[in-house]
């Protein structure tokens, strides 16, 4: 069962503010004039406002359209309940962003599983209204699998429950588009239509073997071949790769002492996501864009790796201070090369040791008194301004970042 | 820009404990006193925990039927803070 909160900030934000249902509004990160929606109430989309528009695009379709600063702490509570109540039906349930998830119902127990999925699905819907409020809305699908089960929350919303079994299969690819499928955008489209498939129905008709050898050129030619069909494919763990963080800049400028505050809080934040995930980092990368329209990065790997915030820093301003000396519009960090930590053995040399502590005991006091209770002085301008970003990819730092002082 | 008219005042609020309701629900502050003058509140839009530190402090989103209304109530001292109004009749400026 694939739950999808879908619009979920703006409508968050509606169930909170009475005064604001019903009416076109969105949720930006920080309102200012380069400001984009990053998320937009139904009226609003049903008007065309769409996500990722700045907020005088948006104006310009519906000059009433009310803007609001995102909420983290309040989002993070929806996003509990909801994974509060989808645990109450199976201990396997899966969060994949802030606002969906889903539910695996093998292996539940008979109370459960003797029920059908789409009573289970209404009172989920029930329960969200009388558990958070009248306001929340939710898409449900249930399928075989999870690409089909995403593929049935998506076909009615904003307040759907639909099911696609082997009954209805056909009958459903046959009233989508190919990039109404989940992973298939302009790029793959295109190598399907350069294979003469065009809608999802031929995409299902099409054998194994050339999806793999002719289309996607790799094993994930079989995988659509299963996918489509109802096979469960998507239940692998992926590996961490990396981890950084960005900023869009409140003020551009190209002065270090506005950017470097900024600089240096983004990677504070990437090295408590190192910690975290209790891995080392040897390389770093760290990019700008400038208002001129140029974008400029640099990379390095280092033949020791680090995980301390200082370390973090050390290493992203040597390669930051390389950059152009021009406007900056955005900025970011990203740390890879990623090992599991080693940070138990101690080390031969009592500096790195005295390090080790330093942040051990730095991470204990933050983690009770609230994250950035203590950070590096020369940070504390960019805590004020870089706001705790609304994580739409996985929610695992969610809890971490928000703990703020 | 900003919709919000911030306040930050502390607050006097009776409010109402409800049985038979989601926890999440089940208190509502009913009504308030703001500068010598009576709020009652027709609903509750929603009630969160937040973080302070170690503080717990619960936001409560409440509605006299024309404006919105933002309360916390500081579960250590005891205390209810107006945190800011939305004003019902705001339209995007």
């Amino acid at each position: 069962m694939h739950i999808d909160l879908n619009s979920a900030f703006a409508t968050t934000e509606q169930q909170a503010h009475p005064s604001l249902r019903g009416k076109p509004m969105g949720v930006t990160n920080r309102i200012s004039k380069y400001c984009c929606v990053i998320a937009a109430s139904y009226e609003a989309k049903a008007l065309g406002i769409k996500v990722g528009m700045r907020l005088d695009e948006a104006r310009a379709i519906y000059p009433d359209f009310i803007i609001l600063e995102t909420d983290p702490p309040k989002y993070h509570f929806m996003y509990k309940k909801l994974a509060e109540i989808m645990k109450s039906y199976s201990p396997n349930i899966q969060m994949k962003s802030i606002d969906e998830g889903i539910i695996d119902f093998h292996g539940t127990r008979e109370v459960i599983n003797t029920r059908s999925l789409e009573d289970i699905g209404l009172e989920i819907k029930s329960r969200l209204k009388t558990e958070v409020g009248s306001w929340m809305r939710v898409n449900i699908g249930v399928g075989p699998n999870r690409f089909l089960a995403k593929t049935a929350a998506g076909l009615h919303k904003p307040d759907g429950l639909d099911i696609i079994s082997h009954k209805n299969l056909k009958e459903t690819y046959a009233g989508m588009k190919l990039t109404d499928l989940t992973g298939i955008g302009t790029h793959f489209e295109a190598r399907l239509n350069a294979n003469g498939i065009f809608t999802p129905l031929e995409f299902l008709d099409t054998s194994g073997d050339v999806l793999k050898r002719l289309v996607f050129h790799s094993i994930i030619g079989n995988d659509w071949y299963q996918r489509l069909r109802g096979y469960e494919v998507d239940d692998r763990e992926t590996k961490l790769g990396n981890v950084g963080r960005q900023f869009v800049l409140d003020k551009r400028t190209d002065k270090n002492e506005e950017l470097l505050p900024r600089f240096q809080y983004l990677c504070e934040t990437t090295g408590k996501k190192l910690r975290y995930n209790n891995v080392d980092a040897r390389g770093v990368l760290v990019w700008a864009n400038f208002q001129s329209g140029d974008s400029w990065y640099q990379r390095k790997m280092f033949k020791t790796a680090f995980y301390t915030d200082a370390e973090v820093y050390r290493r992203a301003l040597y390669l930051f201070n390389q950059r152009p000396g021009q406007i900056v519009t955005a900025m970011g960090i990203t740390l890879y090369q990623l090992t599991p930590s080693n940070r138990s053995q101690a080390s031969l040399f009592e500096t790195i040791n005295k390090e080790e502590w330093l942040t051990v005991a730095i991470d204990e006091i933050n983690e009770r008194y609230g994250t950035f209770m203590i950070h590096a002085a020369n940070s504390l301008k960019g805590k004020k301004i870089v706001k705790q970003k609304i994580p739409f990819g996985g929610t695992k730092y969610f809890e971490l970042l928000l703990g703020r002082a | 820009m900003e919709p919000f008219e911030k306040i930050n005042e502390r607050v006097e609020v009776i409010t109402v404990h409800r049985v038979g309701v989601d926890p999440s629900v089940a208190v509502f502050p009913a009504k308030m006193k703001y500068k010598g003058r009576e709020v009652l509140f027709t609903e509750l839009g929603l009630r969160h925990p937040t973080l302070k530190g170690k503080r717990m402090v619960h936001v409560f989103d409440v509605s006299d039927g024309s404006n919105d209304f933002r309360l916390e109530y500081d579960a250590e001292r005891l205390t209810w803070t107006l945190i800011e109004i939305l004003p019902g009749h705001y339209r995007g400026a």
